[in-house]
């Protein structure tokens, strides 16, 4: 078992962490355009019972 | 003299308050047909730069799209080499459809496409007890799907649509995924294929038992289970990113054929409406001069 996973990582989670880690670390002008790639806004409302429910509960 | 002049006076009367009536009629008409017009010609221009926009949006989801294919032909391909395509039964029948959309209308037919599919697929099915579950990518599935099957939706992702997928979202949306309880699954999506044509069509979401099952599994070399663990949870963040792109790209294409359609049906209104009012006005202009000669030669 992988050190990540021990530490309740999936590899999706570990490897967008890897993949910040690297954008952080380009050069200033490659940054730029990567920092783009490094935004999310998806939002996610779980529904139970055939109605949303709150956010986050 | 006063006998005489008595019945025309009432004729012209009479004349007169109907030719008003009806003046007042036309005149409103040509008021409202120019209002008509006005507002046509105002949507034509909203249509018209939505084109724009979308067609700006387009070549950019377009290039995107390229690069983004790989991700889902790779896994495409391993599904098909080991030959891992059908779910393993373990008595888990929690099956999850992924319907990708997006937050944004005016599109053709493209959200109704993946939402007609959804429900071919849940059909018949108990709506008490679901056991197909719905995860919706995009407001618009969400809008399409909640009348009939809100019991089958599972999770709702919105604020899709706005700007361009980038992978943290599709993996963000994996990381959701993962957590629900599904023992198979599938993804709905729009695949692009020109501009002018997509093609509703659906990838398969395999869960890490299955895969390891595969029967040709002995192609690839040094798998255990924590690699397949893994590779499965990338393949469905890939796998959605993928969808998500071709969705985007034909969403784009498809707004954009839309809009062209919408400007051409203004265009073709106002030049109908056009001819209207300019007939309208006519009419009024002559039965003016009608009236005015008519009322000239009664004078003489």
């Amino acid at each position: 078992m992988s050190y990540w996973r021990a530490a309740g990582l999936n590899y999706v989670n570990y490897s967008n962490i890897a993949a910040k880690v690297v954008r952080r670390v380009l050069k200033p002008e490659l940054q730029a355009n990567a920092s783009k790639r490094d935004e999310t806004h998806v939002k996610f409302t779980p529904w139970v019972k055939g109605k949303p429910s709150k956010p986050g509960q | 003299m006063m006998m005489i002049s008595k019945p025309t006076t009432m004729v012209v009367c009479l004349k007169g308050a109907a030719a008003g009536q009806q003046q007042n009629r036309n005149m409103a008409t040509l008021k409202q047909i120019s209002m008509r017009l006005k507002s046509v010609t105002n949507i034509q221009k909203i249509t018209q730069s939505m084109k724009m926009v979308s067609a700006a949006k387009y070549a950019r989801a377009e290039r995107e799209l390229r690069q983004a294919r790989p991700y889902g032909e790779g896994v495409k391909a391993f599904y098909e080499k080991s030959g891992a395509t059908e779910a393993v039964d373990d008595g888990n029948n929690n099956k999850l459809i992924v319907a990708i959309t997006s937050d944004r209308g005016l599109c053709g037919a493209v959200h109704t496409n993946v939402a007609k599919t959804i429900r071919n697929e849940l059909g018949a099915e108990a709506v008490e007890s679901p056991q197909s579950k719905v995860f919706c990518v995009g407001d618009k599935s969400r809008a399409l799907l909640q009348r009939l099957y809100a019991q089958n939706i599972a999770v709702v992702a919105n604020e899709v649509g706005r700007k361009p997928p980038t992978f943290l979202d599709a993996s963000k949306v994996a990381n959701e995924l993962i957590q629900l309880d599904f023992n198979s699954g599938k993804i709905v999506y729009n695949r692009f294929k020109t501009v002018v044509s997509y093609q509703t069509e659906e990838v398969p979401l395999l869960s890490a038992k299955t895969m390891l099952a595969a029967p040709k599994l002995q192609l690839y070399d040094s798998i255990d289970q924590g690699v397949m663990e893994s590779y499965q949870e990338f393949t469905v963040a890939a796998l959605l990113y993928y969808t998500m792109k071709e969705s985007a790209c034909s969403e784009q294409s498809s707004r954009m054929t839309a809009m062209d359609n919408a400007s051409k049906n203004a265009a073709e209104m106002i030049g109908k409406l056009t001819l209207t009012f300019n007939r309208t006005r006519q009419a009024v202009i002559t039965r003016e001069l009608i009236e005015i000669i008519s009322g000239a030669a009664a004078l003489e």
